[in-house]
Order: C-alpha cells, then structure tokens, then sequence
C-alpha cells in the first residue's frame, strides 16, 4: 500500500514534467450526465492563468454568424454584475476584491499571487467598489449617459431593484437605498437589511442577489470560505450556501446548502423555481470537478464540502459525513470542470434568433486549475418546459489570446436588456459588452 | 590554530574563530523536521487543522536553514581532503540530501488541502526523514568525535 503511494508520487512528479492535461473528451462533461475520473492529488497541482491584456481599440469578442457585439462601456473599473433596471437603465457593479485573508500556510500568498496575476492588466484602470448607471435610452447600442451612482461600497457583486429600494449585496451585507428609476444619483446613505458572513477570511467572496417572484424575498448566494474546508469547516457556518431574507424584517435563513461557490440566483421565468451556478472544488485533477447549473430545493443539500455529483465522497475532508453525503442531491447540469461558472441570465427577450428564446446563458469566467484553459467563454443552454434541454454551445468566444496565452477580457455577469439583446461584465476588459441581432435594434 | 599542513585533525573550513558553523546550524533542522513529524502523528489523530498548519511551517523552516546547513556543509566538505577521506563523509552527506528533498517533496504534499495533506503519504515522509536524520546524526557526530573534523588542536 505504501510502495503503491510512493508509486503514484512518482508517477505524479513524471506527468508534472510533462505539463499538458491528459486527453478527455472534455463535451462528456457538459450536460445532466457528466463523466467522471477518478479524484488526483498532486505534489503540485496544474496551473495556467492566462494574464489579462485588454482590448485593442475596436476589437470585440466573437458571437455565432448573424449577430453582432459592441462595447456598450468601456473603462469601468472592473465591472463583474450588469443588471437592468425597468427604465431600461443599466446598472454596472464594478467590484476590488476585500482585504487578504490571513495567511495560514506558506502556500497562501503564493496561489493568491498566482490568481492576482489574471485579474487585471498593467496600465487598466484600477478595481474600484462602485456602481456605474448607463443610459441608452433609443437602445441603438450607445449610451448616452454614464454616471457614478454608488462609491466606496464593500466589494458589491449583487444588485436588484424592486418596489423603489435598491438592494445591493456587498460582500458583508445587503444595504438597501430608496430609489426610482429614472434617477442618476443617490444621495441618502444605505441601511442595512442583513449582515452576511464577511471577513476576516472571505474566501468566496462575491454575494448575488435576486428577488422572488412575489417580492417578499430575497435570495444572496454565500459562497465557500476555502476550497475544500482547509480553513478549518467552523469558518464555514452558513456558508456554501444560499439564503433567503425576508425584505421586510430583514430576518435570514439557509435557503439551501453544500453548494460550494454559487452565483447569479435567477427564478426560471414564469415559475418559483430558483437557478443558481456553483462553481466546484480544484485541485483533483485537470477533469474534476465540473462546475454546474441547478434549480435549488428549500433545505436541499447539494454536497460540498463531504461530497461531489451527489454521492462521490472527497478525500480531503475530515470527519466525513456519510449521512450528509447520502441526502446530497445530484445537480440538474453540468457545464465543465474549472470553466468558473459566475453568470447566469434566463433569455426573457426577442431580439435574438428563436433558437435562444427560454434559454439560458452563462458567463464563464476562466480556469486556472488545469493547463489547458476551459471557460473563457459565455455559453447557452437551451430550455424546454423550464429543464435544460440539450447540448450547451459557445455563444460569446474569443475572450482569449492563445497566441499569447493571455485574455483580453473575462466575462462575468449577464443581463438581457430592455431591447433584448445579452449584455455581459467583462472584469478584465473593463467593458460591459452588448450581443444583439445583426439588424439594428428597433 | 597551527596552520593546516600541520594539523592532524580534518579542518572545518566554515568556521567562525574556529566553531564550525554546520554544527551551529544543523540542529535547527533537526529539531524542525522531527517536530514536523509529532506534529504529523497528532494532526493524524485529531484532524485538528492547527497541528497541520505547524507541520507546514516546521517543514518551511526546516528546509530553509537546513538548506545554509547543506551549503556550509559543502563548503567544509571540499575545503579539506580530510574531510572527504573520513569514511563516514560520503554518508553522511548523502542521507542527508536524501532527507532535505524528500523534506522538499513532503512539503508539497503538506500543500495540499485538508485531510490528505498530512494522511498518509506526508505522515510517512516526515517518519522517513526522522529515521534518515537518526543515522545521518550519528555518522555526524562520528566525524567529529572520531576523525576530529573542526576539532581545536
């Protein structure tokens, strides 16, 4: 048993040499049913982040034949969340990332080096926490105004607007603002609805907001405090996990749970059926685990940290849970592993062909856990009768600069628009994108 | 200090007024890498993350001064053929690189997240190196209680 350990470290250490991932059929792992290897460890675990470089002057991710995409904003200081108020005016949450955890290992400082690298490009605009309103009021693509309407917030990401109050999830509460659309400026200081878990350590630290479909609640997404409970699991209380605040007393309880970085809470249209993305655990191998797409039960248990896919146990985990483990539920889609599933938007519009009506999109941030890159992208999954329904396609590509190994941009957040047309945050590129019909919006 | 074609003795040719510095550092290590075991054996069978966190850290700090002792050792190795005609040099010298990379190695392993950090492949490492370093330690003090390596004359 122990020659055999040794055996595999060595095998290990030879394959590390060799720095490519090993072949996979990387579409068996889109869709309900994904394949599965078996969980890796490494002595070093395979890292390639692409550095971000930014847009050439006129140069724009690529969408299928037909459509076309412009830059809506550009020179927002890291942009991650676009949401759409009912005017048709376009909030922008730009966010910086919260103070540094406390440095528990020497590995720490080192793998946060190693992600900073890809967050930014030398010369862009520096990471702000703000809220930037754009208005494109003929809806032709280009804005006529662009204006600050928060400042200073604590690393934002959510947002949502109903009944004249603005809630924006920062990444330690839900602040509410009265506010009418319409307005491009706020003025009376936020109150606090709900405190969420913050720092000190605020591993996963971006909390989405949405709205039910009757109004009286809210859901915010908390995602994990490490990747795989090595920051003890008493830093995990009511964390991986998405919560449901009442709006009106501002009293909160786990929605559900064991979903490790969920993000972009979306209820499938015409339905009380909540959507979230949730981003898996790293390091188990270039192939594990993938990141996925699940409606949420009230009180379901999705499986991190005990479990992945349901009933697979991971290894790293001390004391294990079998109980937890055999009521984790299995996740309705799986979208690849380390593609960084952050958006999620249901297409509400018709701008856009018939093929999309119904569907939905999601933002791929981008890997950095396996050396060749996977996400980087924003994808579509088609619908039927509110399930996915078939194979997930590209949608907006081109975000990467293989020559170089580096991106120009990183998608993140997604919102249709008053016109229909998907308008996408991109962090890196410092843009908010519009894809539309080719035909001028009406 | 008679000059060197005089002495009988091996020279330590790293030495400050004659203390040889391999021997003021090599306890570090020592002390180090075996703590980084207790440490293993108690995180073993307690999961608590804090004894995991103190292997990390002994091993950081191991590998780091047991790296200058390695370097000095070197330096007192090639310094004087007496050095290296004493049998148990080459040993010495070898056990003890052996335990520095495998030190190397469990300190990527003790990178890892949670549990299988330490169980089981780091807990054998770090008992390996103890044992390595209980031979490499005596072959050591024979060099200097024996063949007198860096001893005043």
């Amino acid at each position: 048993m122990r020659l055999l350990s040794f055996a595999a470290l060595g095998t290990v250490a030879l394959t590390l040499a060799a720095c490519s991932d090993p072949k996979f059929d990387e579409s068996s792992q889109v869709g309900p049913d994904p394949v599965l290897p078996e969980p890796k460890q490494y002595l070093l675990p395979p890292i390639n982040v692409a550095p971000g470089e930014g847009w050439q002057k006129g140069q724009t991710p690529v969408v299928p034949a037909g459509l076309r995409i412009q830059a809506l904003a550009t020179g927002l200081a890291h942009p991650r969340m676009v949401y759409v108020l009912p005017n048709g005016d376009i909030l922008a949450v730009q966010a910086k990332s919260p103070p540094p955890e406390p440095v528990k290992r020497p590995k720490d400082p080192i793998v946060a080096l190693v992600k900073n690298k890809a967050t930014a490009y030398p010369g862009g605009p520096k990471a702000a926490s703000r809220i930037t309103l754009i208005r494109d009021a003929n809806g032709d693509g280009v804005p006529e105004l662009q204006v600050t309407l928060l400042d200073n917030l604590h690393s934002p990401f959510g947002v949502v607007w109903i009944d004249n109050m603005l809630y924006v999830a920062n990444t330690d509460a839900v602040v509410r603002y009265p506010f009418e659309p319409g307005q491009t400026s706020i003025t009376t200081p936020g109150t606090v609805l709900t405190e969420l878990p913050g720092g000190p350590i605020d591993h996963h630290w971006t909390k989405s907001l949405t709205v039910s479909p009757d109004g009286s609640k809210l859901y915010a997404t908390v995602g994990s405090n490490s990747n795989i409970t090595e920051n003890g699991i008493e830093a995990e209380k009511s964390r991986a996990a998405v919560w449901e605040i009442d709006r009106a007393t501002g009293a909160s309880r786990v929605f559900a749970g064991g979903l490790r970085n969920p993000n972009s809470p979306n209820f499938y249209p015409g339905t009380n059926t909540l959507w979230v993305v949730v981003n898996e655990r790293d390091e188990l191998g270039p192939h594990l685990v993938p990141d996925y797409l699940t409606s949420v039960e009230d009180g379901g248990f999705y499986g991190w940290p005990y479990s992945y896919w349901g009933q697979h146990v991971d290894p790293r985990v001390r004391p294990q849970r079998p109980d937890l483990v055999a009521r984790a539920i299995k996740p309705d889609y799986a979208l690849g592993s380390h593609v960084a599933a952050l958006g999620l938007t249901f297409y509400t519009g018709t701008n856009l062909p018939a093929h999309y009506h119904g569907g939905a999109f999601i933002g791929e941030h981008g890997s950095w856990d396996r050396y060749s890159p996977s996400g980087y992208k924003v994808a579509f999954v088609p619908f039927a009768n509110g399930r996915p329904s078939g194979k997930a396609e590209d949608f907006v590509t081109g975000f990467l600069d293989n020559e170089k190994g580096k991106s120009f941009g990183r998608p993140v957040g997604l919102a249709v628009d008053k016109t229909g047309a998907l308008l996408i945050a991109d962090d890196v590129g410092n843009t908010v994108w519009r894809g539309s019909s080719a035909a001028p919006a009406r | 200090m008679r000059p060197d074609n005089e002495r009988e003795r091996p020279r330590s040719t790293a030495s400050i007024f004659g203390h040889p510095i391999h021997a003021m550092l090599v306890p570090f290590p020592v002390t180090c890498f075996v703590g980084a075991f207790v440490t293993d054996i108690v995180y073993s069978r307690t999961a608590n993350l804090q004894w995991q966190y103190f292997s990390i850290w002994l091993l950081a700090a191991g590998l780091l001064v047991g790296g200058l002792a390695a370097m000095v050792g070197f330096i007192d190795y090639f310094g004087d053929s007496r050095v290296r005609r004493a049998r148990p040099a080459n040993w010495h010298m070898g056990i003890n690189l052996l335990a520095w990379v495998l030190s190397l190695i469990n300190a990527f392993v003790h990178s890892r997240d949670g549990w299988t950090a330490v169980v089981p492949e780091g807990l054998i490492l770090s008992g390996i190196v103890v044992l390595l370093l209980l031979v490499s330690g005596w072959l050591g003090q024979s060099l200097v209680y024996r063949h007198g390596v860096g001893v005043e004359e």
